[in-house]
This record gives structure tokens, C-alpha cells and sequence, in this order.
């Protein structure tokens, strides 16, 4: 059932995921589009998201977009400074204005890094840790990891517990994609592109998220006709033959990047899935160390498990 | 394909045994008509031979060289030496596809003449050198008609095994159904009242289809593409030929690597999750004579509304439920006519239970 | 005529079917190695008797093993779909 509604308000509104940011212009969106789409969203009773251009918005759209109760994703480095301030999401690319930056308690930092940026920035970590409540790390390159990195990987985890140990000794219930969910979750939590969430790109038409707006993927549906997402049951999770045996309930199950690797939206790559299962291991780690403190998520276990792929237990 | 591709291929697939490790191998030959580029074939498969032993391979051990051949060529000299040469491993199917009208009705050379009478010269050579080697037959709309005489015609000609399937794309029309099955039922008629059963199958008749499907014990695959592989002639691996830019209508080709490069094991990972639920609609899931219904993952894919595998086609419904009747009728008429001779017991002691053979 | 007379294990009829194959592959390769290949060739040659002799000591043990029924100018064959050995004798 679909729930939200993103809306990318110019071609290079920030990216907060896998994908690349649009910067063949800096089209924006229609602004009768976009009342269209605010009326299409609260019709279908759906949450929408706008995602910000660096550029500040024109002043007529603000007034626009008021009219219905929603999320802001922002780049840290956007024009407008107030509304970085009010911002549900703030993005980051990279590492390098993190440190400057002030956070503030009760919102979400997105930083998209690639392996190399990760693994060389570990330490950034231990500074922002304290400074924040959640922290979304998104690795824009995980179709590229190598076995060596997922050892890297591991390792830069595993070095994370003690430190988010810390914190929650401290009483700061530090939330972090990388480590954190897992231990919150009791089924599977993924970005369910296409089949909880769909976008509305700036040239109107409806598409399973931006990232197959900018790729030139096809669109779903518009404003006129409404949404045809077809062979929409291979966004679910009963249709993904790997991910519904899963239990890496974090994973982002990213759908564009399946496609992208295996050509199927209902299929990972080998890479997504030990990386999301490297993940749900550390948090069983993270689970225990937290649980020497005291009593915590008594009901939530992690089993011990002997593989990082569940491609494997189906072959089998 | 140049001899360099396919040693590069060759040397790829023997030098990763652990991408490809059933105890088995089959090298099929593809073409157009694969006896054409004999010589060629020939120094692929004394590579081959040579590799695989130098290498202590397994499949030195079992493998065969297998062909779809029109026959034209088939005693011609090079033909004839490449098959002295390599007789024991070689499975070879002449494809001739009925009377001498049906035959001739698409099987033409270039100035229009039939060919039907210089493939029928070579059956009996064929026949002597591969007594156990069937035909494959394909049935599309315009070969309704002529389905129970083909086959009747195909028996006469000495040949015991004619497998043979109606196509996979949707080609039919209204009516197909029925005139296939009264076509199958005639068939069914002539092989019980003629004895034919004893020596000769048909591959439309087999005893355990037409049953409803286990949503969890039955529910593998029946295509085996992404369990083979498929080289063009510019050395790219495909899942199954099928995926291949020159078999497809609609769609991209499916690339799942090349000789140089190697299988990119992520492009093979949907089709070895790939399930018989997942991919298919309701109806077939909840269907009473569900099992034999079979299908091909690059028909599939070529008539999907998106660029996938998982979505199943159906266009060959009616005609799998018209086999399915034609099939019982067979069945109950020659266990009946067995049992008032007295030969069921005799019949089910002497003859393999035909199964359905997955693609 | 043939005459159904025994009938081996699987495993056991694994064991000479493998022979059977290596075989057949070794007198196929056999017309294509010549001996400027030396390396090659020798191997082949040593390997045709070896597997030459495992082939007939596992019909005579087997015969033996199993008592098979044997006739004058016939000879046995195995049928590899169904394990069962058939005693073929001239009509």
C-alpha cells in the first residue's frame, strides 16, 4: 500500500541515496504540477517528502508547499540557511563539512560516502557520535565492493560497538543506520520503492523512485492517468525470492540498485547482500555488548548465523 | 563464431570448474544449420576432447556433442567423417517436421523447392547410425491441422521418438483449442489401435500431467536457462539462447558476461532464485491440471509488460488444457484396452513411465 | 535374443558406466592425438590399458559376484537406465 509520495523539486535536488544527483539543469518543477501533486497526496492520503536544490526555491512556491504537512530533505550545502535549520534531513556528501557543521538533537544526518571515504574517515565517527541523535551513513558504491572490503568493512564496524556502547552508557540512545536498526527491528524495514513509496519527478510524471527519473528509466503513471506501476508485485517483498527468506531487516533492499546489478528489481547483488548481513551481524554484537550494561530489547534476538548471503541457503 | 572465440570460451569454462560443476556436460551446436560449419564444429570439438583430458577434466568422462540438424547435409562427407570420428559422444536430431505438404509448406531452399525429399534420403543412414535418436517437432497455429498425420507420418519413417510441443508465443486464435485436441484424440486413437505404443512415444502423451501443483514441493523452475550457457558468435554468454538479440522480439538481450571477461554472477542470480509462484499469475497457481504446463523464461521475458523474468506468459493456456484432455482420453483408453488383454502389468514392467522433461 | 539375467546396484553400475565413457573418450581422443603430442600420447596410451583392464575386472567380478547365467557365442550387456544385465545370444 502506498504511503509516501517523494518529490524531487528540481532535477538536481539533493540526492539522499544510492544514486547520483541530477545536474543536466536545474529544471524545476511545474508550480501547477506541484499543486497538482499536493492534491494527488492528499487524496490518496499518502506523506509526501520534498527534496531540496541547493538553490533556494523561488518565493511562490514556498506557499505551495506549506499547504500540505511534510518532510524536507536538504543538502547541507543549500542556499537557503532557514531552511537547512528547519529540515527533517540533512545531507552531506562526503566527509569534509561534517565537523564544521552544527548538528542539532532530534534530526536525521544523512552522509553518502563511497567505500574509500568510509573506510579513510573512520574516525569522524567518534566525533559525531556524541554530537547527534541519527546518523545515516548511505555507501554510494556498493556494487563495487571487493572481498577486501567487506573485510575492511567488518573490521570498521566491529571498531564502532565499543564507542556506540559508550553512548548508550551514557543514556544517549544514539541512532545509526549501520549498527543501530537492526537491533530495533522485528521484520523487514527496506526503502519499498514502488510499492509504499513512489516519486513525482519534476517533468510531472511519476516514477518508482529518483534515481529512475535520472537513470531515464520509464515512468509509472502521471498527474492525468494516475499511477500504472506494472508488475508492481516485484516491488513487494513476497515477490523478492532472496529477501523474503532474509533477516537482515535493515537492508535497504534498494530496488534501483538490484536492477542495475542483476537487471531484476526483486533481486540483490552478492555485494548488497553480505554488506547488509556484515551489518546484521555487528548489530548482534552491538546487541550483546549494550545488554552488559543492563536490561535492553529484551523480546529482540539476532540469531548466530553461518552465512552472509542467502542467495547460498537457496542454491542449496 | 572464429575458432579463437570458441577456444577462449572453451578454456574459460574448463579452467572454472567451480562455476560449473554438474558431473555432465552437453555441447550443443546451434545454428541456422549447425552442419554447415562442420570443419569448423570438428576443431572445436578435438579441442575440446584434447582440453578436457590434458586437464584431467571430470567431464572428459561425460560429455556429448549435440545437434538440431535439417539433415540436408547429413551424409555428405564431412558430415559423415566428423561422425566416424566421434560417434559415442554424439546425439544428433534431424528435424523433418511431417508428411512431404507439411514439410514442404516452410521448409524451402532458396528458389521455392521443398526439401522435403533430400532430408527423408538421409533418415534411414541417420536411423542405422542413432536407432535410439528422436525428431523434435514445434507446432504453431498453421500446423494444427496436420499434427495427427505428421507424427503418424514421422512413425513410418522408422523414427520411435518424436518430441513435440506447441510454441510458446502467442500465436493462437480462438478455436486453436479444439482443433487440437480432436487432432491429439485422432492421434491418441491411431497409437492405441495400431499398437504403436509398444515401440514408439509421443511426447504429447505423458502419463502424469494435468494435475494440480503443490505451492511448495512443486514449485521449481521448468526453464533451465541461467543452468546453461548460451556463446554467440562474438563470444557473449547469454543465460540461454533465447536471450539472445537475434531471438528476441521486443526486448534487450540478456548479457550475463563473455569469454574475455567471464560470467558477471550477479546478471545470474534471478534466474537461479527464479520459483514457479513467484512468476506466475494467480490462475495458475490455483490451476487443476496445472502440472506439464511449461513454459520458456525468454518467451516470458520478450512478452512481459516490464523488462523481466518473473512475469509468466500465458499464452499457450487453452492449448495445454486441450493436451491435458487429449492426454486422459490416451491414457484411460490404453490402460483399459491393457487390462481386458491382460497386459497391464506386463506393459508397466517393460515400459519407462514417460515423465515430463523439463526444458 | 536378450535375456534379462541380473541386475547390479546403482553404484555399481556408476562404476562402469564411468568406464564405459572413459573409454569411448579415450578411442575418440585416441584419432586426433598422434605422437608428436608426446607427453599427451603416452599418457593416453598407458591410460587406454589401465582403464581397458578396469573395464573387464569389473565384468568379471561381477559375473563372478553374481553367478551370472552365460551361454555359447553370447556375451552380457548392461542396461544403464535400469541396472539390469542381459545376456545377448546369437538368434
Amino acid at each position: 500500500m502506498l504511503k509516501y509520495l517523494i518529490i524531487p523539486l528540481a532535477n538536481d535536488a539533493v540526492s539522499f541515496c544510492h544514486y547520483e544527483r541530477g545536474n543536466a539543469s536545474d529544471r524545476l518543477i511545474d508550480i501547477d504540477m506541484l499543486k497538482k501533486a499536493i492534491f494527488w497526496a492528499m487524496t490518496e492520503n499518502v506523506n509526501v517528502q520534498f527534496v531540496y536544490p541547493d538553490k533556494e526555491m523561488p518565493s511562490e512556491y514556498k506557499p505551495v508547499i506549506d499547504t500540505i504537512d511534510h518532510a524536507k530533505i536538504v543538502s547541507s550545502h543549500c542556499e537557503d540557511k532557514v531552511l537547512t535549520d528547519e529540515a527533517d534531513i540533512v545531507v552531506f556528501d562526503g566527509w569534509n563539512d561534517l565537523d564544521a557543521f552544527k548538528c542539532q538533537s532530534g534530526k536525521s544526518y544523512v552522509v553518502r560516502t563511497d567505500k574509500s571515504g568510509l573506510f579513510d574517515n573512520a574516525d569522524v565517527f567518534k566525533s559525531l557520535f556524541p554530537k547527534l541523535d541519527r546518523l545515516v551513513v548511505v555507501i554510494t558504491d556498493i556494487d563495487k565492493f571487493q572481498e577486501s572490503d567487506f573485510q575492511k568493512y567488518e573490521a570498521l564496524l566491529n571498531a564502532m560497538i565499543p564507542i556506540i556502547k559508550e553512548e548508550y552508557g551514557k543514556g544517549h540512545s544514539l541512532h545509526f543506520n549501520l549498527l543501530t536498526d537492526r537491533m530495533f527491528l522485528d521484520k523487514m524495514n527496506n526503502c519499498n520503492a514502488g510499492d509504499e513509496t513512489i516519486t513525482l519527478a519534476p517533468d510531472g510524471k511519476f516514477y518508482i523512485c529518483p534515481a529512475f527519473y535520472l537513470d531515464g528509466s520509464k515512468a509509472v503513471g502521471d498527474m492525468e492517468t494516475g499511477l500504472d506501476i506494472k508488475n508492481r508485485q516485484l516491488y513487494r517483498l513476497d515477490h523478492a525470492p532472496i529477501c523474503r527468506k532474509c533477516d537482515a531487516w535493515q537492508c535497504r533492499r534498494c530496488v534501483w540498485l538490484n536492477r542495475k546489478t542483476t537487471l531484476e528489481v526483486n533481486t540483490p547483488s552478492h555485494e548488497q547482500c553480505v554488506v547488509a548481513h556484515i551489518e546484521r551481524n555487528a548489530s548482534r554484537r552491538l546487541l550483546e555488548e549494550i545488554r552488559t550494561l543492563g536490561e535492553f530489547l529484551p523480546e529482540n534476538e539476532i540469531k548466530e548465523i553461518d552465512y552472509l548471503d542467502p542467495f547460498e541457503i537457496i542454491k542449496q | 563464431m572464429s575458432f579463437d572465440i570458441a577456444k577462449q570460451s572453451i578454456d574459460y569454462i574448463l579452467s572454472n570448474p567451480e562455476l560449473f560443476n554438474e558431473p555432465s556436460v552437453e555441447f550443443d551446436f546451434i545454428g541456422g544449420e549447425p552442419l554447415m560449419e562442420v570443419k569448423l564444429i570438428d576443431r572445436i570439438c578435438d579441442y575440446l576432447k584434447s582440453q578436457m583430458y590434458k586437464r584431467n577434466h571430470k567431464w572428459f568422462n561425460s560429455y556429448r556433442f549435440c545437434f538440431a540438424t535439417n539433415g540436408l547435409l547429413y551424409s555428405s562427407k564431412d558430415v559423415q567423417e566428423f561422425i566416424n570420428k566421434n560417434h559415442t559422444h554424439l546425439s544428433i536430431e534431424i528435424t523433418i517436421d511431417g508428411t512431404k505438404a507439411k514439410h514442404d509448406l516452410n521448409r524451402i531452399y532458396k528458389d521455392g523447392r521443398g526439401s522435403y525429399e533430400d532430408v527423408v534420403k538421409n533418415i534411414p543412414l541417420w536411423l542405422e547410425q542413432f536407432p535410439d535418436c528422436g525428431t523434435k517437432v514445434t507446432i504453431s497455429h498453421a500446423d494444427l491441422p496436420y499434427v495427427c498425420e505428421s507424427v503418424m507420418h514421422l512413425f513410418s519413417l522408422g523414427i520411435k521418438v518424436v518430441n513435440i510441443n506447441v510454441v510458446f508465443e502467442d500465436v493462437w486464435v480462438d478455436g486453436d483449442d479444439k482443433i487440437f485436441e480432436t487432432q491429439l484424440l485422432n492421434l491418441a486413437d491411431k497409437i492405441i489401435d495400431n499398437n504403436l505404443y509398444e515401440n514408439c512415444v509421443c511426447s504429447f502423451f505423458v502419463e502424469n500431467i494435468g494435475k494440480p501443483m503443490d505451492q511448495i514441493l512443486d514449485n521449481g523452475n521448468w526453464c533451465g536457462s541461467g543452468k546453461m550457457l548460451s556463446i554467440d558468435a562474438a563470444g557473449n554468454f547469454y543465460p540461454c539462447t533465447r536471450f539472445a538479440q537475434y531471438s528476441l522480439r521486443e526486448k534487450k538481450c540478456v548479457i550475463i558476461g563473455n569469454c574475455v571477461d567471464g560470467i558477471d554472477s550477479n546478471k545470474l542470480r534471478p534466474f537461479l532464485t527464479l520459483d514457479r509462484t513467484t512468476q506466475s499469475p494467480q490462475k495458475c497457481i490455483d490451476c487443476e491440471v496445472a502440472s506439464g504446463c511449461a513454459w520458456c523464461q525468454g518467451e516470458n521475458y520478450d512478452a512481459a509488460d516490464t523488462d523481466t523474468i518473473y512475469q509468466r506468459s500465458t499464452a499457450i493456456c487453452k492449448m495445454h488444457k486441450a493436451r491435458v484432455r487429449a492426454n486422459n482420453y490416451y491414457w484411460n483408453k490404453l490402460f483399459r484396452k491393457l487390462e481386458l488383454e491382460g497386459r497391464r502389468e506386463e506393459y508397466n514392467a517393460t515400459h519407462k513411465k514417460q515423465t515430463e522433461k523439463p526444458c | 535374443m536378450k535375456k534379462v539375467i541380473g541386475k547390479v546396484t546403482e553404484q555399481e553400475r556408476n562404476e562402469i558406466q564411468t568406464l564405459f565413457e572413459r573409454r569411448n573418450g579415450l578411442a575418440e581422443l585416441a584419432k586426433i592425438l598422434t605422437a608428436d603430442n608426446a607427453e599427451l600420447y603416452e599418457r593416453l596410451i598407458m591410460d587406454m590399458g589401465e582403464t581397458g583392464s578396469k573395464f573387464q575386472n569389473w565384468w568379471d567380478t561381477m559375473s563372478q559376484n553374481y553367478q551370472w547365467e552365460s551361454a555359447e557365442g553370447g556375451h552380457w550387456e548392461i542396461n544403464f537406465d535400469t541396472c539390469e544385465i542381459v545376456l545377448v545370444t546369437p538368434e
